[in-house]
């Protein structure tokens, strides 16, 4: 006699194993909160049972690029490579592997900032992005711009609820023949403060974690894919590290330290590449596979200066960028001309001591770049001014400190090479051109306490140039000096003070007086 | 954080690119870096550019251009 079970217990064990399956799929493939915002459609696609046999030989091409900085130019030359890959028939993708923006001022300060990369990483048809700490140089809304328009990846960036939906942990990329691609990203934090080498307040809302040890809670993806990749930005040696602890991984393409990794190394069966930066090389990754397996992986290194073909297309749109209207933005406006060293560096210390909360800061007159500043100030006459592209460095210092700064600063040319603010000093030499003394005083004439330490803000250039006593190694604040004095200038500053200006003194003891 | 230069120990600002170590190091050394008389590698003999950003604990490594290098 046939039985027949009730419906209602049948349906019910239908939903059960509907719901395990469920579970034990979301748990195997796809971790924490931002798995609803991934790309990949692993739940339905890694059922061996419903797989579609795999070609029995596959070539596939990633070209990648690490660290562009804002270099755009020889993107006319990367398109020309990439295209014709692409129009010959080989499954051909193309992978970033962060640091896209900040190093260009015409690209930083595009309207909106970074546009220029944004819009020509999508004419290139980027595949995928890993994070990168200058990523967040612009702020946090236009990385989220960026992530609205590629697919980026982080795994160890953990937003609060609703900071970064766009963010996805990984990507699956398919070829044409059906082959995966898993590709997950991580980001490099510094050991002090766990964020990102980026100004603290870019990243707020976020929160991060320790890169390798997100990559290794990764390796369960490996059965996901037939090519499984970490698209890094953390370093050339700490992809070292997860190579020898992650033999999971077919690919390690990074960035963050700009090294020129020609050929790709294998270690620990991992290949291993990075492709210099500054848009100078373009990273080629050549994979032979054959049954879905991997037989063969290699990478080399294009160089582009040694490329001729260009793409007219993006030759002509990176020209229309470089010509950035937003350069000669009027961005404040000074009642006279600001003229002279004294002037100009009280302008830029002050910029830096009053935009970041420090007591001090220091500028040397050879990065001083114009003798003046027009009453009206444009960005372009700021990046003039102050074209290095240098750090602000802070450094908790003792008023003993500073003088060994200011003595250092004096010994080569025996005249006043440090602007200051926050305080005022004369150096004091005798007949034998020996510094006698130096006399710190605080802005309102009386003398710098002596029983406390300084936060001093300087340039990353005095601070690995100069030769000069202090405890503390520094840290740098993730800003250019020529930002923080844009900034400083945006911010609506009384600029009458700097008509007549002189905070140093460099005096000979027979009295005579060389400011 | 400290970043070996040719064996030698540096104590310098976090955050610091390698040309910033190349200059804390030494000034001379560093001059002949930018003429492209010297080049810096890492560790494991890979260069690296002057930009490039650094973890406390990693080694560079100065080393003369080859002929053809310098005149490039």
């Amino acid at each position: 006699m046939k039985r027949t079970l009730p419906a209602g217990p049948v349906l019910r064990l239908l939903l059960f194993a509907l719901l395990g399956v469920f579970v034990l799929q979301s748990c195997a493939s796809v971790p924490s909160a931002t798995s609803a915002t991934t790309r990949s459609s692993l739940t339905t696609e890694s059922s061996a049972m419903t797989r579609p046999a795999l070609p029995a030989e596959s070539h596939i091409v990633i070209f990648h690029s690490n660290d562009v900085h804002g270099k755009i130019d020889n993107f006319a030359k990367v398109a020309a490579i990439i295209d014709a890959e692409r129009k010959s028939g080989a499954d051909v993708f193309f992978f970033s592997a962060g640091d896209n923006f900040t190093g260009d001022p015409v690209i930083d300060r595009y309207d909106p900032p970074g546009e220029p990369m944004i819009e020509l990483l999508e004419r290139l048809r980027v595949d995928v992005v890993s994070v990168g700490n200058h990523e967040f140089d612009y702020g946090l809304e236009r990385v989220r711009k960026l992530a609205a328009r590629l697919p980026v990846v982080s795994a160890n960036i953990e937003p609060l609820p609703g900071a970064f939906p766009e963010l996805r942990p990984w990507v699956v990329l398919k070829t044409k023949g059906g082959i995966k691609l898993v590709v997950f990203g991580v980001i490099q934090i510094e050991p002090g403060n766990g964020l990102p080498s980026t100004h603290p307040d870019k990243v707020k809302g976020l929160r991060f974690s320790e890169p390798l040890a997100k990559a290794l809670e990764l390796k369960k993806l490996r059965a996901e894919g037939q090519v499984f990749v970490g698209l890094t930005h953390i370093g050339y040696d700490q992809d070292h590290i997860l190579a020898k602890q992650m033999p999971e991984l077919d690919l390690i393409i990074g960035g963050h330290s700009h090294t020129r990794v020609d050929p790709a190394e294998i270690v620990n069966g991992v290949l291993v590449a990075q492709a210099g930066g500054d848009n100078q090389f373009l990273g080629r990754i050549d994979l032979r596979l054959e049954d879905g397996r991997i037989v063969e992986k290699k990478g080399r290194l294009i160089d582009l200066s040694k490329v001729s073909d260009e793409d007219a297309a993006f030759k002509a749109l990176i020209a229309k960028f470089h010509d950035n209207p937003a350069m000669a933005r009027v961005i404040a406006k000074a009642p006279v001309e600001i003229t002279g060293k004294n002037a100009l560096g009280s302008l830029m210390t002050d910029a830096i001591c009053k935009g970041y909360g420090l007591d001090i800061a220091f500028q040397n007159n050879g990065g001083i770049r114009l003798n003046r500043l027009p009453q009206a100030i444009s960005l372009h006459d700021v990046y003039t001014l102050d074209p290095f592209g240098n750090q602000v460095v802070q450094i908790d210092m003792t008023p003993d400190e500073i003088r060994s700064l200011i003595r250092n600063s004096c010994e080569k040319r025996h005249e006043i090479d440090l602007q200051v603010s926050g305080m005022s000093y004369t150096v004091r030499e005798d007949a034998a051109q020996q510094i006698q003394d130096i006399e710190l005083l605080r802005p309102d004439g009386s003398p710098l306490p002596e029983n406390r330490n300084y936060k001093v803000g300087m340039s990353s250039y005095i601070a690995s140039s100069y030769r000069f006593a202090h405890k503390d190694a520094g840290r740098s604040l993730g800003i250019t000096t020529a930002e923080a004095l844009i900034r400083y200038l945006e911010s609506g500053p009384d600029l009458s003070p700097y008509r007549d200006v002189r905070r140093a003194h460099y005096q000979k003891v027979t009295g005579s007086s060389r400011d | 954080m400290q970043i070996k230069v040719n064996g030698q120990t540096i104590e310098i600002f976090a955050g610091a690119r390698v040309k910033d170590v190349l200059r804390k190091y030494s000034l001379a050394e560093w001059t002949l870096v930018r003429k492209k008389e010297k080049k810096v590698g890492d560790q494991y003999g890979h260069e690296v550019g002057l930009d490039g950003e650094l973890n406390g604990g990693e080694e560079l490594v100065i080393k003369a251009c080859a002929p053809a290098e310098s005149r490039s």
